[in-house]
């Protein structure tokens, strides 16, 4: 049993950069600094139960969005003119471990298959589970290079291409990427850092009354962990629902001008490299407006979104302090 | 009776060390109690203590499982069984030691000697309660629910407070030192005595608690009496007010009384709080000063005069004046002071050069990692290293074999190859000795001595080596950074070094050499590199001897380690009037690269690393 997503208290802005997550997937993931025992490691794993579906082609094992890119197996399919059917999928979690090893990270060859009919396939691995889905690395500041390594490499490309025992396969492996850490446990490369979308910082909670919660709720969900679940559950289907909607409505909210004008003034001001940060505080707050129910992104999405979209791009430099630039941030919001 | 007379000590008779024995019985009483680590001195009794209680495991049919130092990743999580999965040409799967403790205890002795990557993935099973296994093709997952029972002995090396963080109860075990529990301690191990009847009564009893603790009743009162607590402690994260609940719970189970108290919450909370607090750093004590040295620096020109009163001096610029003897009286005062750090600039791969040419081999992280075939097996991977994985390349060649049509031989494509990963790559250590006696608080010289530091660990972070920094004033040496792959965290203590106070250069040094010592405990193919920042005007010594034959004998003990470097930066102003070139005097003693604060950057190190290439 997981504790509930709805159930935890306080934490809001990990929560919503989460939740963003999944209304637009193509944020790119959220990254989730903080001291130890501050609930990132439960909020991530309760995010399952929220988690909407997506259309898939029916009987694909890498979950191919009709719209493509294709794997190989879909791929033959297009070519030999069969039809593509669809289907739909509830979006997971896919977790990995920090004990992996390669060859179950990008997959290898199905044995079995190969014994009872005696030809090669491919056996999908972590990637392909997450294609399209989160795939969440706890503590990802601890996880080897030599994985680090293949995720900068399918992230980088959006596939994942294996060449073993004689078996070629190409797929697609877009995932949205989650991560926790503890800063105080060492770095993480910057090539990383730069690859996640959003990132929050939490803290543990210093109030009296929200810890006497925490410690009630706990308790109550280690006695009846099913009770519990049905006590929250209501709770749990409307953020789901609101979530759904949100998702729908994603196309329909209008980048006007002056927002895109007052994203570029920001990162401007900020002198932050390359477009990603852009790119992203737009497309986040985006999904904050359809998350919140409006038709267009005001001025009020986007401070609110800002520090998600540039607390992590704001270092450049290991040793500057940030926290000149974290004021700098803060004034320049202040003035929106 | 064999049993017997190997356990002689058992966990009913043990003398003394109640909260230990305590916090052991909580957490059969309650599984949520978050496992044990006991630390304390050798001969305390640690490990004996838990053998019994691992005794008491076993009768209660309650599985320990010990996990050996020198544990693999595929020995912890599992991995395919090699002689199954040849035969049947399926995979396999073998389990590993944590799925064996489910439901039971992992023991784990000596925890702080373990390697991290080891401990994290424990940790990381231990809190999701479930088995992930990824790994040779094997896709698997299993509830496993344990508690981790550990020793350590603090002297021998640091533990991370990351880790520690997740043991819901830390016991300090104290040497005894009452003589009738000595006598006692004595007796039972010379004597072949057991108390049959008085184990079987305790069986019954824990029996009985883990019956009773589903009656026991916490109040929102108790909750909120938790929640305070916590706060007043100044506790770090949640984890604490969970398992002080569930501590309390099983105290009051313990003492068969079906509401918790205060009393029962006050009586556990040590044993779940202490290692919990965080550390409060003493608020640097003229903090007021530290203000003004910054305003200083940022309104260089308005109170140039006014710091020149107090300064005596100004900082580099106009040094060229000789000095009079007033300032030479400043370095003994008591006086505190707290300084920014100062510019930092470019010392590009100082460090790593100069390693490179004491290593004979080029220094980058990785091929430190590859160099040798020395250092333990930690993993194998599918990139080449020097060593195959015998091990992990059978498993990979196994489920093939029925394939391959294999008779009386393995068959083994170049695909199966795997090769072994060896722990060393923890290469650099790089431990910081700065000085902060008052002697360095003249003329800002610790501002440069800061930024000097800063721009060092810059270097540090690129090439991913630990840090640690020894801060020695007044009368002692103390370790401010333990070593640490934190570059914040080293940012943060060293902006908070005080200066102040005498010099006891000699237990700087010495600091240094038990920290090398400790790590190397651990680590035994460490590299370190020391690096001394002082002016070498060592004042006060800690021995008997005087100071300069106290350092003497330091230096002398420091350098038959192998595999330390020393670089000393002097910190004396060269252009003074009272040059002693004290500092010269220790990088000779070291046998170490020497460089003054002035020509530290950039461009006079490029030359101080040539310099080095040529006598290497």
């Amino acid at each position: 049993m997981i504790f509930p997503f709805t159930a935890i208290v306080d934490q809001e802005e990990m929560k919503l950069a989460i939740i963003l997550n999944v209304i637009d997937p193509s944020i790119g993931g959220v990254l989730i600094m903080g001291e130890k025992g501050t609930a990132k490691s439960t909020t991530v794993r309760a995010l399952a139960d929220l988690l909407p579906e997506i259309e898939v082609i029916k009987g694909c094992r890498f979950c191919c969005s009709p719209q493509g890119p294709f794997c190989s197996d879909c791929l033959d399919k297009i070519e030999k003119n069969q039809a593509l059917e669809n289907e739909k999928k509830k979006m997971r979690v896919v977790e990995l471990p920090l004990g992996v090893t390669e060859d179950r990270v990008v997959g290898s060859l199905d044995i079995e298959h190969a014994i009872k009919r005696g030809e090669k396939r491919f056996e999908p691995g972590i990637l392909a589970d997450a294609n399209r889905n989160f795939l969440y690395v706890d503590e990802v500041n601890l996880l080897e290079d030599h994985i680090v390594d293949l995720l900068l490499d399918s992230a980088a490309m959006g596939i994942n291409t294996v060449e073993r025992e004689g078996v070629s396969f190409v797929h697609p492996a877009r995932f949205i990427l989650v991560g926790t850490m503890n800063p105080e446990e060492g770095e993480l490369r910057p090539q990383l850092l730069d690859r996640f979308g959003l990132c929050v910082q939490v803290n543990s909670i210093r109030d009296k009354a929200l810890r006497v919660e925490i410690l009630k709720r706990k308790a109550e969900f280690d006695d009846d962990p099913e009770g519990f679940h049905k006590k929250w559950q209501n709770a749990q289907e409307e953020i789901a629902e609101k979530i759904i909607n949100a998702k729908e409505r994603l196309k329909d909210i209008a980048i006007t001008e002056e927002s895109v004008s007052a994203v570029v003034d920001i990162t401007a001001e900020l002198n932050l490299d390359g477009h990603r940060a852009d790119l992203v505080m737009l497309k986040t707050a985006r999904a904050f407006a359809a998350f919140s129910g409006r038709a267009e992104i005001t001025q009020e999405d986007i401070k609110k979104i800002a520090p998600l979209a540039l607390r992590h791009r704001l270092k450049r430099l290991p040793f500057e302090d940030i926290s000149q630039e974290a004021e700098k941030l803060h004034a320049i919001l202040e003035r929106i | 009776m064999q049993s017997l007379k190997e356990y002689k000590i058992n966990f009913f008779n043990f003398v003394n060390q109640e909260n230990a024995k305590l916090a052991l019985l909580l957490n059969l009483i309650e599984p949520r109690c978050g496992g044990v680590l006991l630390a304390g001195k050798r001969g305390t009794g640690k490990s004996t203590l838990l053998r019994a209680f691992c005794d008491i495991l076993k009768q209660l049919k309650i599985p320990s499982v010990q996990l050996p130092i020198n544990a693999t990743e595929e020995a912890v999580l599992g991995g395919i069984d090699i002689e199954e999965t040849i035969k049947t040409g399926k995979r396999v799967f073998q389990r590993g030691l944590l799925s064996r403790a489910n439901r039971g205890f992992l023991v784990i002795e000596d925890i702080n000697l373990f390697p991290q990557d080891i401990l994290s993935i424990v940790f990381e099973v231990q809190a999701r309660e479930e088995n992930i296994i990824e790994r040779e093709g094997i896709t698997l997952r299993e509830p496993v629910q344990f508690q981790i029972l550990a020793t350590m002995n603090p002297e021998e090396a640091d533990f991370s407070s990351h880790f520690l963080d997740r043991f819901g109860i830390c016991v300090i075990m104290d040497e005894v030192r009452d003589k009738d529990k000595k006598v006692e301690i004595l007796k039972l191990n010379a004597l072949d005595e057991c108390h049959f009847t008085e184990q079987y009564q305790l069986f019954k009893k824990i029996l009985k608690y883990k019956d009773f603790i589903k009656k026991v009743k916490v109040s929102d009162e108790i909750k909120e009496f938790i929640a305070d607590l916590i706060l007043k402690e100044a506790v770090s994260g949640h984890r604490g007010d969970i398992y002080l609940y569930y501590a309390s719970k099983a105290f009051a189970a313990y003492r068969e009384e079906e509401t918790v108290t205060e009393e029962h919450v006050q009586a556990v909370a040590p044993l779940v709080l202490n290692h919990r607090r965080r550390t409060i750093e003493p608020e640097p004590e003229e903090k007021k000063h530290e203000q003004e040295h910054e305003t200083d620096s940022s309104n260089n020109s308005e109170n140039r005069q006014e710091q020149k009163d107090r300064e005596q001096k100004t900082p580099l610029s106009q040094s060229q004046e000789s000095h009079d003897g007033k300032s030479q009286s400043i370095p003994s005062s008591e006086k505190e002071e707290v300084f920014p750090i100062g510019e930092k600039f470019k010392v590009k791969r100082f460090i790593f050069k100069k390693d490179r040419i004491v290593r004979q081999t080029t220094g980058r992280r990785t091929k430190t990692k590859t160099k040798g075939r020395g250092g333990r097996y930690v993993r194998s991977l599918m990139q080449k290293r020097p060593d195959i994985a015998i091990d992990a390349t059978l498993r990979a060649a196994a489920p093939f074999q029925k394939l391959r049509a294999m008779k009386d031989n393995v068959v083994i494509f170049d695909d199966d190859l795997r090769y072994k990963e060896k722990e060393r790559r923890m290469s650099h250590n790089v431990i910081f000795v700065v000085d902060g006696s008052g002697s360095m608080g003249v003329e800002q010289r610790m501002k440069a001595t800061k930024g000097a530091v800063l721009s060092l660990l810059i270097d540090c972070y690129q090439k991913r080596d630990k840090v640690a920094m020894i801060v020695f004033r007044k009368d002692r040496a103390e370790i401010v950074l333990p070593p640490t792959s934190s570059v914040e965290l080293a940012q943060r203590r060293l902006k908070e070094i005080p200066t102040g106070g005498k010099t006891p250069l000699g237990a700087g040094i010495l600091e240094a050499y038990k920290l090398i010592k400790k790590i190397r405990l651990k680590e035994l193919e460490s590299r370190f590199i020391v690096i001394i920042i002082t002016d070498g005007r060592g004042n006060v010594s800690i021995s008997n001897n005087p100071p300069l034959k106290e350092l003497e004998s330091v230096c002398f003990l420091l350098r038959g380690f192998p595999h330390v470097d020393f670089i000393v930066i002097d910190t004396e102003n060269k252009k003074g009037f009272l040059k002693m070139d004290m500092a010269l005097k220790i990088a000779h003693l070291l046998e170490a690269r020497y460089a003054t604060l002035e020509n530290i950057k950039a461009e006079d190190l490029t030359e101080i690393v040539r310099e080095v290439h040529q006598t290497a």
